[in-house]
């Protein structure tokens, strides 16, 4: 039993500094990515295209549906307490610094985690990556780097993209119960806007764009020759994207607001 | 005179792979312009090796050494040269499937010749399907050719930079008669032209063909590796099976040899005699000749 448990820790122990290595690894190659010759710049390309473009979408309806919610929630919750002018803050608060990046990052994860574990994994189970490593080219400089790279650039777009459509979102609807102009609008948006929450929305998105990348690219090659392990690698990617995404999120918000 | 430096050589090689042990203490040397060939049932552990020897599989234990220098310890530059010098045909031809045919054989071209432009890029990949006989246009993408057009741009990917040392997993597997006797035509071609080749293959067809050295793989272990000349003399119970298909092949090939070499002698005698006479039944000339009448062909 105890023998066991001692192995199951060793095991788990080895897993977490496998991938404290690996995530070293792909940020070596991801940072001398434009230094080397064997560039995947079309990789790059086709990630941010898939990442972020293709995403603008489903980000710009879930983030005005969004503003629309905390519109509504708060006119009526803060007016109960006399406090409807917190409504700018509580906009920006939870817009900008909490749900812009989480909620982007749940897309991306979705979206790219997915494909990019799936992917890799498909590739390797093809044998494509040995036949990358036969030609002399590095599996993580050539494969890894671009997709991390692009999921980075797509989270940091897509996040300042989610804060612009939200507080539209919170425009439109704002035009409905209380009318008020435009001009007046971004004015008392700017008032309550910080640096620092703009900071904080995307340091959270550069932490989470590094996380979903990372992880999906480790599940990926972890694949070892089973197409039996490629939607397996899916579903891992996600899942531990999502856990790390919440407590990334804890941890950059209680620094925040305790440091 | 001092000793040649293997081409490439594995010494006490182990390694394991999900938790299994794929290669177990294996040790063999490939020597410079000789083709090696390594027979062995499913599983025996044939692709890994070949796999191991190329630096694709990092084994457990042991060393891998090409031209005398540890791959493991290699420097970038020398690794890059180390996988110049290769071409690697997998037996599942292994493109890349999001690239065309045409980059998946440009790209490694690209990668090791950097002030190439693209018409000596392109030459060299027109080249290379031509030397296998990759008629189609290139612009497809692998998920659009047959199992052995596959192979053979995998074969062609493996050629394109002219490489000094081959290593190619069951070249002739998926391939049709005709494909087959191009692959083994190039072979030939790369033979004559002394380039260092390994072979793994569950035939005994291309070992009787091809191999200077022979080498039998079981459950991850190299059993026998020697010259082919002294195979069909191993004595050892776990070589007897193969050694009986190699007497077998070189009989069966002999035995064919001697009735091409008699068909042949008949020919040139039926030649070198006078025409007969047509009797009176009316026998034609090619019926004299032991050739078959109109009435018989149809």
């Amino acid at each position: 039993m105890l023998r066991r448990i001692g192995e199951s820790v060793r095991r788990r122990a080895g897993e977490i500094l496998y991938g404290l290595g690996f995530f070293y690894s792909l940020l070596k190659e991801s940072v001398l990515f434009f230094r080397r010759r064997q560039v995947g710049y079309r990789v790059l390309v086709m990630q941010i295209l898939f990442t972020g473009y293709e995403a603008l979408r489903i980000s710009a309806v879930l983030a005005m549906a969004i503003g629309v919610a905390i519109n509504l929630i708060g006119a009526s919750l803060l007016a109960e307490f006399g406090q409807g002018k917190l409504m700018y803050t509580l906009l920006i608060i939870v817009i900008t610094r909490e749900l812009g990046p989480l909620l982007t990052a749940f897309i991306v994860t979705a979206r790219s985690g997915t494909a990019i574990a799936t992917e890799l994994g498909g590739m390797v189970v093809n044998h494509e990556i040995e036949a990358y490593v036969a030609v002399g080219v590095n599996p993580l400089s050539y494969l890894g780097a671009p997709r991390l790279i692009g999921v980075v650039v797509s989270m940091l777009v897509l996040s300042i993209y989610f804060n612009l459509f939200g507080l539209l979102g919170s425009f439109a609807i704002m035009q409905v119960l209380k009318p008020v102009a435009l001009a007046e609008y971004l004015r008392n948006l700017v008032a309550v806007l910080t640096v620092r929450d703009l900071m904080s929305g995307l340091l959270k998105s550069l932490i989470f764009g590094l996380i979903i990348a990372s992880v999906s690219i480790h599940r990926g090659f972890a694949v070892e020759r089973a197409s039996t392990e490629i939607p397996v690698a899916g579903i891992r990617a996600v899942g531990a994207s999502f856990i790390l995404i919440i407590l990334a999120d804890a941890a950059v918000t209680a620094a925040q607001y305790l440091g | 005179m001092g000793e040649t430096v293997p081409v490439i050589e594995l010494r006490g090689v182990s390694a394991t792979r999900g938790g299994f042990c794929i290669l177990e203490d294996v040790s063999f040397a490939l020597g410079e312009g000789e083709t090696s060939v390594f027979m062995g049932g499913a599983g025996s552990g044939k692709s890994s090796l070949l796999k191991t020897a190329a630096g694709i599989v990092i084994p457990d234990s042991g060393a891998v050494l090409f031209r005398g220098k540890d791959v493991a310890r290699m420097t970038r530059a020398e690794e890059r040269a180390f996988h110049r010098s290769y071409g690697f045909v997998f037996q599942d031809a292994a493109l890349w499937a999001n690239q065309s045919l045409y980059d998946n054989l440009a790209l490694p071209y690209r990668l090791h010749e950097p002030l190439a432009g693209e018409a000596e890029v392109e030459r060299a990949v027109f080249r290379a399907a031509e030397t296998v006989g990759f008629r189609e246009s290139l612009s497809a993408r692998p998920a659009e050719l047959s199992t052995g057009e596959s192979r053979l741009i995998g074969l062609a990917r493996a050629l394109v930079l002219d490489p000094e040392l081959l290593f190619l997993d069951e070249p002739a597997a998926y391939l049709d008669e005709e494909s087959a006797d191009r692959v083994y035509s190039i072979i030939d071609q790369l033979k004559a032209r002394r380039r260092t080749i390994a072979i793994v293959t569950g035939s005994s067809e291309l070992a009787y063909r091809f191999a200077d050295a022979l080498g039998v793989l079981s459950g991850g272990r190299l059993l026998a590796f020697g010259p082919y000349a002294e195979a069909s003399l191993w004595q050892d119970p776990a070589l007897r099976g193969v050694a009986g298909r190699l007497k077998t092949r070189k009989k069966t090939a002999e035995g064919g040899a001697a009735l091409l070499e008699a068909w042949a002698a008949a020919l040139a005698d039926s030649l070198d005699a006078p025409p007969e006479e047509p009797t009176a039944e009316g026998d034609d000339g090619a019926a004299g000749r032991g050739g078959r009448s109109d009435e018989e062909k149809a």
